[in-house]
């Protein structure tokens, strides 16, 4: 009974799982390399080759169940966390979010502008003795000519076919492109620079016409500078991930590219005053929202744990009813609660006959976040609570009430310090996570209020986290480098804290 | 034993390698043109371009249709040269963030193609003087008025106000005007402008004339004499958009700015064309009327796949032409941008009505204007504040006026060399 199967036949399910594995993981990594990330390809092919080697060898016994936790923090929270690290310490943000080579390649099309005469022609694509061609016509003056890449013919009416539109579409020497070949010259054409005069060429928009064009900014790249044609202006590297003009560093050549600038998104959280001072101001309110959400749910719960302790009537249906709310998807309370909140029709103000802003008065709007956080929180604390208080020996109790202690002694003395070494841990881990609260924030008051008028950057119920993610992702410019480097700061925070509180209460020593 | 084992790697490699291989994705071929567009425009295009396949010669088109219109942006953000699309459907203001970040491609139309579309809605799509797409459709709002409270069209603001005021107590009214569509910024625009504040005014050969833009005393204490009893709103125009179209389904306000793309619940609730401009302070003087297009957009994925003339075809021969665009608002029924489409027999009346107020008194939303942190700051995320200070704050309309008037100057400074 040990064993179900057993013996080759296991082994050969073995192989084929594995196998299987192996297979999609190959296939992942086989699209992360044509999509040209290496770190997660070069990662997928790792992890086939230790599953194969950890599930078709006897090399440890203890890894074959140690390795899949290990592959998927390593992908799952290792990753993420260096990924982090390593973009804190680049320029990465709107308008610097490709490569260099991708940004020259992109600013080499951005150079070529329309001729100020804004000719463009109706155009034939083809080929004169086996060489891309266009035929090109302007059907207003009536002038026709055929283009190479390396010279222009003019051609007389007489001596060409016209399309119903006065498009010309055969002409001698010209053997016109067949609806079958448009698509595999797509490459050959587009790009390619025909002849117009000295000055000019005609550059392809689309199939049917070309624009008189003339490259305005040009490539050097021995010195890695473009150089503007017209003007002579020389935009050099400015090793911020632009090409800038030497003597306006604020004229740049868009787009840009990532590029390294080290701990400058650090030194700017301390330095700029525009992100000093918001960040100063929601870490103060981050550590107050985690403190009064642990202390307000944690007394809440142990409250309703300690009232339910005591045999009643209905106790079940009550204990039922009080852990409904945990039971609710946190998404659908909490925006129920946004709307119970609003100001003209919402249940609260028509309940209490008040007209109160709640999400506008950054006060209220505070309370309303702790409140909501309650109703959200209370259940788990009262659970854990109540299972504690079961753990507790009543004989300890017992002794305290025949030495002639009071019910409050018994608890101040006995039930919390006992309760609290037990809760511990958990009350740490409920501080960390909603110092993260992202989803309470973002779905209840968008971080809001915010009095834009007078400057203000982060709203009055902002977190660390929710601030964060506007800097990351909200409108306007999103700075996903300065948004890693305070990520960072929040991990440091967060776990120092944590290691700091589980050291006071000896939590890891009873582990050990 | 060796052997054994062996035999067992040679078993998982030659499967891993077949399975791997079997389900292996094939390469996109070149000849095909992806199109990424939203859950409303994306199945009206499949619709419309597999209809008549020849758009671009020796191509064929593949529609890719998100859940949302969000969900396409958050597709097109963090789309890879593998992934991405040759053109993507999207708003006006994709075009700064997406030609910024690389991931938008310039277009150089004709002088015949660019005819067949108001100047203005180039300027929609249009980041440091390049153009980055073609206009597909009209998203604008316009004023609604409720004939069962509201007998006919007001002439002025102030006839408005007075309407509520009469009516109030009488209908029920919970508000005299609200805003159902575009939110307290783009949506509110038309109330700013009517009331003295508008963002930027053109002159008739689409440019913006800075020096005669937003008015903010003018502005604060016309908000002091239509919306306020002392310090405190009189009721007619409430900060927020919250229950505005409800309110006015039910009856219980005269007049609001709704969306175009939200006409169908109005039609459904038996309400007619009664659409027009908010009315200004002066009789025959209109507040300007949000209206933005959105963009058929190129992509620089389109080079990578080696397809960028057969993209540029495509817009060109389809997106901005008469017959595709009759085509695809036939059936998507939104107000087309392209001129010829305008004027078919085709288009239906909410087209048509939508189409006239934003002709009579619109204005583009642009993308690279007003909308960027420029100066140190966005007009338009701060534009709803304006209402909340003096609204339900009652803060000094005057006073906030003055800040909001900075922001847009700031950002006006900032801003205008990116058009």
């Amino acid at each position: 009974m040990t064993y179900l199967i057993r013996g080759k036949v296991a082994l050969l399910i073995k192989v084929v799982v594995v196998a299987l594995l192996a297979s999609v993981l190959l296939l992942l990594a086989q699209s992360a390399f044509a999509q040209r990330e290496y770190v997660i390809a070069a990662f997928l092919a790792i992890s086939v080759a230790i599953l194969a080697l950890t599930y078709l060898s006897k090399i440890s016994i203890p890894l074959k169940f140690f390795i899949p936790g290990i592959l998927l923090l390593t992908a799952f929270v290792i990753g993420p966390i260096l990924y982090t690290v390593a973009m804190s310490g680049f320029n990465y943000k709107t308008g610097n979010i490709i490569s260099k080579e991708e940004a020259i390649v992109q600013i080499k099309v951005r150079g070529i502008e329309p001729a100020p005469s804004g000719l463009s022609f109706d155009i034939k694509l083809g080929t004169v003795d086996g060489k891309p061609a266009i035929l090109a016509s302007d059907i207003n003056t009536s002038e026709y000519f055929l283009s190479t890449l390396e010279g222009r013919t003019p051609l007389v009416a007489s001596s060409l076919t016209f399309n119903e539109y006065g498009v010309a579409i055969v002409a001698p020497n010209f053997i016109p492109l067949n609806e079958t070949e448009f698509a595999s010259a797509d490459k050959i054409y587009t790009g390619a620079r025909f002849v117009f005069d000295d000055q000019f060429f005609i550059a392809l928009e689309g199939f049917e016409a070309g624009v008189v064009s003339q490259q305005v900014l040009e490539f050097v790249p021995e010195s890695d500078q473009f150089r503007n044609l017209l003007t002579g202006d020389v935009y050099t590297d400015n090793g911020r991930g632009n090409y800038a003009l030497a003597d306006d560093q604020g004229a740049i050549l868009e787009p840009g590219w990532r590029a390294p600038i080290w701990f400058e998104n650090y030194s700017n959280i301390v330095t700029d005053p525009r992100v000093r001072e918001p960040l100063i101001r929601v870490f103060i309110w981050t550590v107050v929202f985690a403190l009064l959400t642990v202390l307000t749910t944690f007394a809440l719960g142990l409250l309703l744990a300690l009232a339910l302790n005591k045999a009643i009537r209905g106790r079940r249906i009550y204990r039922s009813i009080l852990v409904l709310p945990y039971a609710m998807p946190s998404v659908m309370s909490i925006l129920i609660w946004g709307g119970m909140f609003n100001t003209e029709f919402g249940a609260i103000n028509a309940l209490l006959g008040t007209d109160i802003a709640w999400f506008s008065d950054p006060n209220f709007a505070r309370v309303a976040v702790i409140l909501v956080n309650l109703w959200l929180g209370f259940p788990y604390f009262y659970l854990i609570s109540s299972g504690s208080l079961q753990a507790i020996p009543s004989e300890l109790m017992e002794a305290a009430a025949i030495d002639g202690a009071n019910p409050r002694q018994i608890f101040r003395k006995i039930t919390l310090p006992l309760l609290l070494q037990i809760l511990s841990p958990l009350l740490i881990a409920s501080f960390a996570f909603n110092f993260n609260n992202f989803n309470l924030i973002f779905l209840l008051t968008g971080g809001g209020p915010r009095n834009e008028l007078d400057g203000e950057i982060a709203g009055a119920t902002d977190i660390l986290i929710s601030y964060t993610y506007k800097i990351a992702f909200g409108s306007g410019t999103q700075d996903l480098g300065l948004a890693s480097a305070i990520s960072l700061i929040i991990f440091i925070l967060v776990a120092s804290i944590s290691l700091y509180s589980l050291k006071k209460s000896k939590v890891l020593e009873s582990f050990a | 034993m060796k052997t054994k084992r062996y035999g067992f790697a040679g078993v998982f490699a030659a499967i891993a390698l077949a399975v791997s291989t079997l389900v292996a994705p094939s390469a996109n071929a070149a000849t095909e043109i992806v199109v990424w567009a939203d859950e409303s425009r994306g199945p009206n295009l499949t619709k419309v371009i597999a209809a008549k396949g020849d758009w671009v010669s020796g191509y064929t088109v593949k529609v890719v249709t998100f859940s949302s219109f969000d969900a396409l942006k958050d597709a097109f953000d963090k789309a890879t040269d593998a992934s991405g699309p040759d053109i993507v459907v999207g708003g006006n203001d994709w075009v700064p963030t997406g030609a910024k970040s690389g991931k938008l491609a310039p277009i150089t139309l004709t002088a015949a193609v660019k005819a067949r579309f108001n100047p203005t809605q180039f300027v929609d799509l249009t980041y440091k003087g390049k153009l980055y797409g073609v206009p597909v459709d009209i998203n604008n709002v316009a004023m609604i008025y409720n004939t069962k409270l509201v007998s006919s069209a007001p002439k002025s603001f102030g006839e408005m106000v007075s309407n509520y005021k009469s009516l109030k107590a009488s209908k029920g009214l919970k508000a005299g005007l609200c805003i159902a569509g575009g939110g307290m910024s783009w949506g509110a625009h038309s109330v700013f402008s009517a009331l003295g504040a508008d963002a930027y005014k053109f002159n008739s050969r689409g440019g913006i004339v800075y020096g005669r833009s937003f008015t903010a005393t003018t502005f604060g204490k016309n908000v002091r004499k239509y919306l306020m009893d002392g310090k405190k709103s009189n009721g007619f125009f409430p900060a927020t958009d919250t229950g505005c179209k409800d309110n006015f389904l039910a009856g219980t306000v005269p007049y609001a700015v709704i969306g175009n793309w939200e006409w169908a619940d109005y039609v459904a609730k038996g309400f007619t064309m009664n659409l027009m401009p908010v009315p200004g302070v002066r009789e025959g003087t209109y507040g300007k009327m949000f209206g933005s297009v959105s963009g058929a957009l190129l992509t620089t994925f389109a080079a990578k796949h080696g397809v960028e003339s057969g993209a540029k075809s495509l817009l060109t021969n389809f997106f901005a032409s008469t017959d595709g665009q009759v085509r695809y608002q036939a059936i998507e029924k939104r107000p087309p941008a392209e001129k010829g489409a305008q004027a078919d027999s085709t288009v239906t009346a909410a087209q048509r009505g939508f189409g006239s107020s934003a002709s009579l008194a619109g204005i583009p939303q642009i993308g690279a204007f007003l909308n960027s942190n420029k100066g140190g700051a966005n007009y338009w995320d701060s534009a709803p504040a304006y209402w909340t200070a003096v609204l339900i704050d009652g803060k000094d309309a005057v006073r906030e006026a003055s800040k909001l008037a900075a922001i847009w100057r700031a950002n006006t400074d900032g801003g205008k060399g990116d058009l």
